[in-house]
């Protein structure tokens, strides 16, 4: 604490060792962007946060915004607790930003070039960058829809990705999301509820709006919706009330102004999509589901299961109604087609990638693998096909038990594994029960519309996830991760439009409930 | 040779149903070996067909009932021209291992859905042959030889476990196993799903409860440069697939073939009868089609 | 008439006092999160506090009526008009008693109005007002305030749609009542209008139809409470023209200037012994299919500026006219300064 003038916003706070901490650099002086938001902490105090987060809980817990939280590996959920909103948020400059976004959308892209060519012309594979086999193992390769181009080539309709920072300070893609990414209800609601509970945060900032997003997905969803007369009807596909992320489907929903159906709602007939609607059978043009593929048409997927629309593949083959996103980009998002995305960058842009990936290994090659049992105590290791944070093994952490279980199981199926490095995650400054602030690691979760195939939009932050265990590097909050509200500042040399200068009108005055002809009114 | 094929599903509620939708796979593809000189299917209750090629290259056949029934009846015929398979190529194990291979045999590699067990394993240590080819001749008799043809110990989402508890099962289960224990050794194999003539004696006419299924093996011509060949073979039959044997298509195993898939709505339970009708003509007599 | 001027319009005005209270709510809301998300200072909509000061009639101009004391709740008044901060205008009109435009003052006038008309209103209804006004009077707002209005401006919306409620379900379906009503949706039309003419630089002359940025107008939309509806009712993007007429004519939203205008129509249709010859019923009449008109009209929309001008000012004439029929023989009556 070299400067008096800078406050101690947090004593005691200590970043972890070797990693980044975004808000206090060497030292424990606050960054350049962070001074601000250092000196509101140090005047809010520990007790201001602790009693913002007990209104926190209470509001979150009223309006039903809550999570459900599994107790361990394959434990069933516990109970709804109040989505865990951080208090501290994190800011995001603009110059930081402008990568983030440019990079980000270049994978969507890159991904959505990547889902075409997998189901048309296999293109990347007649170049010799990725294998065939490859593909056709992965289990997110929908075979119904080979040959089937949405309108406008557009499959991608929402996507994101996962970004950590490295101790340099360097954004890396840890993992790609082109099938449902869930969280943007979160990222939005945190908002609100920061405007709400700590209004005095924002001062001295200038935060980028994310309100916009539904009315960007609505746009994108209309857009894809084939042509008819009159307006495209829009739906969200929700697989019930019991899903972990029904919150977010009845949010969009409501959001968005459209139906939010479950498969019962939904039925075809003639090749044509319809709801069930009291006034009969109403078309639907537009679907934007928020389920698996094997979920959509029973005639299609899964045979073990009666879920879903029958039918529905053929009125999407027959393009009479549009799903998103689209089915099939499951491949694209594949933790072991991961490994490959700088290289698809390359193909079908030819960009060089904007941000780097997490060093990604395959094990079912026997070199790589050969390396990374040798380290296994030092590396992620992921199954390739699932979400959430399920069934994820960091080296580091493990006893010699858990390396040898892990060991046998790489070796057994390596194909459904990948490893990664391990990334020492930034820290943000977190609020603990008793409103100190302690270092938590993090990462960021942007959120992507694609509107055209050359129109990529990016909600300015997204879902920062933030472990809530000291050292721990597991943000998931289906395994007791917390979120931060995100601030992307507005670019301080950007000219800003300059609003008109305000004339106001002339209202009438406002009445107080005096008589009209009374003139000679007495004063009490 | 030549044969006319009626293949009529017959499904009777105990109660309305409504939104009948489903998928027939029941064409015969077309090939070199196969010509396709008719094919047709009724519907009754009557429905609108929709017709698309799938992923294997498979014709599907589409409808939906949407007012309620109780009775639904697929009938379908054709008439189908066949040709012997030709000899099975020679290669060493060593060709499976060439990219010219691996690159067609894609995802038929795939250990999918194969269980870890030890009588699978062990079943596995007794497959090895002098060449590919040998190995899935061994395949198509050890099959047989080890366990049971019996109708009712296995239904249709059997799995190769369930075989292997049962010690009997089906054509479909003896492929599967099939399947398994090819990919195991590096040797590509799809399931085939089809009709199958079967001759007594003098009888030119057979009938078989449903359709039969076997599979096909990938083999390196043995001439480098020359692409492997999928080579025809019957678990059921102990041997090579021949003339006997109408091809609809193919995938990794029964769920991407099945002849038949469909969902209803309605409470109702539904009985199936099936009935597949294989009479040898000679050429293009169209009075033989009329013989069921 | 069977009752008395002075009891109808204290009961009217019960009725805009608590309905002025929840709007002002709402509309310190809506602004309160548009500035902290950066958008005071944009284009096509000015939600801002200067705007919202003259909305809700916090302005030297209003005053007029307390020039004689220049006490410090008009000081601060001017002061904050000068120079409209956050902080002043949350202050000035959600807690500041000394105000009489502060939520707080709007809830003490409907307090002591709902004291006189005890008898013809519900116990509970009358309950739900004095408990109301303590809750805030014993709350120790400047903390509330320090931590965000936020939780000030739930309770008050809260309250309010509680008094409404209790109103539909206990009050007899009398004239009485008719009065209460007729004051709550003139109050609701007119602050719409006000809000919509405040923000939006129609009067200026700029046409509507370049102004296109849809967070602006979702914030507006916020602030007056009609977000969730207009997207189920309209399902496009939310223009700065679309979310005027969904504002003006659609009487699907409860919160519309043509639903408030309809229910004030009905209410003083009922009340009234003789509606065919009444002038606010008549007038209302008017309004009533004009509005309808002007709706299924495809009106140029740079000619909406000029509407809401002309529909204020129909709903100033049938005020003028509510107090000159039914009021004029009501005593005089004094604004109170709520203690």
């Amino acid at each position: 604490m070299a400067d008096v003038s800078t406050p101690t916003p947090a004593p005691g706070y200590a970043p972890a060792p070797g990693c980044l901490d975004e808000v206090f650099g060497a030292g424990g002086a606050p960054w350049e962007h962070a001074g601000t938001r250092a000196r509101s902490l140090a005047h809010l105090g520990a007790e201001g946060l602790a009693a913002a987060g007990r209104r926190r809980d209470a509001i979150f817990m009223d309006q039903g915004i809550t999570f459900e939280v599994s107790g361990g590996d394959g434990d069933r959920a516990v109970r709804d607790r109040p989505f865990p909103l951080d208090l501290v948020p994190r800011i995001i400059p603009a110059a930081e930003w402008e990568t983030i976004e440019r990079g980000v959308a270049q994978r969507i892209r890159a991904l959505n070039a990547f889902v075409d060519d997998v189901y048309h012309g296999h293109e990347i594979v007649r170049a010799g960058i990725v294998p065939w086999s490859l593909i056709v193992s992965r289990s997110h390769f929908a075979r119904p829809v080979h040959g089937v181009r949405p309108p406008g080539g557009v499959y991608c309709h929402v996507g994101g990705c996962d970004l950590v920072r490295d101790a340099d300070g360097a954004w890396l893609v840890l993992e790609d999301n082109v099938r449902t990414p869930s969280g943007i209800s979160y990222v939005l609601e945190n908002r609100v509820a920061m405007a709400r509970l700590v209004p005095e945060l924002f001062s001295g900032y200038r935060v980028r709006p994310v309100e916009h997003y539904p009315q960007l997905l609505l746009t994108a969803l209309r857009s894809v919706a084939p042509a008819g007369d009159g307006d495209p009807t829009v739906v969200v596909w929700t697989p019930g009330p019991s899903n972990s992320a029904y919150f977010e489907h009845a949010y969009l929903a409501r959001q968005m102004g459209v139906e939010l159906v479950e498969a019962s709602d939904l039925v075809v007939r003639e090749q044509v999509c319809y709801m069930r609607t009291t006034a009969g059978l109403a078309r639907v043009h537009s679907v934007y589901r928020r389920l698996d593929d094997d979920f959509i048409d029973p005639l299609e997927f899964r045979p073990d299961t009666l879920l879903g629309v029958p039918g529905l593949l053929r009125a999407y083959r027959t393009g009479t109604v549009a799903i998103a996103n689209a089915i099939g980009t499951g491949v694209a998002d594949d933790k072991a087609i991961h490994h490959y995305v700088p290289e698809m960058i390359r193909f079908y842009l030819g960009e060089e990638p904007v941000l780097r990936n997490v060093r990604t290994h395959l094990l079912a090659d026997p070199e790589q693998r050969a390396e990374c049992l040798e380290r296994l105590a030092e590396i992620v290791v992921k199954p390739t096909g699932e979400s959430g944070g399920k069934g994820v093994f960091i080296g580091p952490a493990a006893d010699a038990a858990a390396l040898a279980r892990q060991r046998a199981l790489v070796e057994r199926d390596p194909g459904r594994w990948i490893a990664q490095d391990l990334v020492r995650l930034s820290t943000v400054p977190t609020t603990q029960a008793d409103g100190r602030l302690a270092a938590r690691h993090v990462d960021l979760r942007p959120f992507a519309v694609m509107v055209d195939a050359d129109d990529v939009q990016i909600v300015p932050g997204g879902l920062t996830r933030v472990a809530l265990v000291e050292g721990s590097l597991i943000v998931n909050s289906s395994r007791g991760g917390g979120s931060k509200d995100t601030w992307v500042l507005e670019d301080a040399d950007q000219p800003r439009d300059v609003a008109p200068e305000y004339v106001p009108p002339t209202l009438p005055e406002v009445r107080y409930g005096e008589p009209w002809h009374d003139q000679s009114q007495q004063q009490q | 040779m030549n044969f006319a094929i009626r293949y009529l599903t017959e499904y009777s509620y105990d109660g309305e149903v409504t939104d009948n939708l489903n998928a027939l796979r029941v064409r015969p593809a077309a090939s070199a070996r196969q010509r396709v000189d008719e094919f047709s299917v009724r519907i009754d209750p009557e429905a609108r067909l929709h017709r698309h090629t799938d992923y294997f290259g498979t014709e599907v056949v589409e409808f939906a009932v949407t007012e309620p029934h109780t009775q639904l009846a697929i009938d379908v015929r054709a008439r189908v021209a066949t040709t012997a398979a030709p000899v099975p190529p020679q290669a060493e194990w060593s060709a499976l291992t060439l990219a010219d291979y691996l690159e067609p045999a894609g995802e038929f590699l795939l250990a999918q859905g194969a269980p870890t067990d030890p009588r699978l394993d062990a079943l596995h240590a007794t497959t090895r042959a002098r060449t590919p080819l040998a190995t899935v001749l061994l395949v198509a008799e050890l099959i047989p030889d080890t366990f049971e043809y019996r109708a009712g110990v296995t239904y249709v989402g059997s799995t190769v476990g369930d075989l292997l508890d049962a010690g009997a099962g089906v054509c479909q289960d003896f492929v599967h196993l099939g399947l398994a224990l090819l990919r195991r050794r590096g040797i590509a194999a799809r399931y085939v799903s089809g009709y199958l003539f079967v001759s007594h004696g003098d009888e030119v006419e057979s009938v078989e409860v449903a359709t039969h299924a076997w599979l096909e093996a990938l083999l390196p011509s043995g001439t480098p440069g020359e692409e492997p060949v999928w080579v025809g073979v019957d678990p059921t039959n102990r041997g090579l697939s021949g003339e006997f044997h109408v091809k609809i298509g193919h995938g990794r195993d029964y769920g991407d073939v099945p002849p038949t898939k469909g969902v209803y709505r309605g409470g109702a339970e539904a009985a199936l009868e099936a009935t597949v009708g294989m009479t040898r003509t000679s050429g293009l007599d169209p009075a033989a089609t009329a013989r069921f | 008439m069977t009752m008395l001027a002075r009891i109808a319009q204290e009961l009217f005005w019960l009725g805009r006092d608590l309905s002025r209270a929840e709007l002002t709510a709402r509309m310190l809301d809506g602004v309160f999160h548009a500035d902290l998300q950066g958008r005071a200072d944009a284009i096509s909509v000015t939600l801002s506090w200067e705007a919202l000061l003259l909305v809700i009639g916090a302005q030297p101009a209003e005053s007029s009526a307390a020039r004689a004391s220049a006490d410090d709740g008009e000081r601060a008044l001017e002061k904050a008009t000068t120079r409209a901060t956050r902080d002043d205008v949350v202050r000035l009109l959600t807690v500041d008693a000394a105000s009489p435009a502060s939520i707080v003052s709007c809830v003490a006038r409907g307090r002591e109005r709902a004291r006189t008309v005890r008898d013809v209103i519900s116990t509970e209804m009358w309950e739900a007002v004095n408990t109301f006004h303590l809750e805030l009077v014993r709350r120790d707002l400047s903390a509330a305030m320090r931590t965000g209005p936020y939780s000030i401006y739930s309770e008050v919306k809260e309250r309010c749609a509680l008094f409404w409620g209790l109103t539909d379900r206990t009050m007899m379906r009398d004239e009485a009542r008719s009065f209460l009503v007729a004051g709550g949706r003139i109050e609701s039309a007119d602050m719409v209008l006000r809000m919509l003419r405040a923000s939006l630089p129609l009067s200026t002359g700029a046409s509507v139809r370049e102004m296109l940025d849809d967070g602006e107008a979702l914030a507006l939309l916020h602030a007056v409470g009609g977000l969730q509806a207009y997207r189920r009712a309209v399902r496009a993007a939310p223009r700065t023209a679309s979310v005027t007429r969904f504002l003006l004519y659609d009487r699907s939203y409860p919160g519309s200037v043509a639903a408030s205008v309809d229910g004030l129509h009905y209410a003083l249709s009922t009340a009234d012994t003789s509606p065919r010859s009444a002038p606010p019923v008549l007038r209302l009449g008017r309004m009533v299919a004009d509005l309808d008109f002007r709706r299924r009209a495809t009106v140029d929309d740079a000619a909406l500026g000029s509407t809401l001008v002309q529909v204020q000012e129909e709903l100033a004439a049938v005020d003028r006219d509510v107090a000159n029929r039914y009021f004029a023989g009501a005593a005089p009556r004094a604004v109170r300064s709520p203690a």
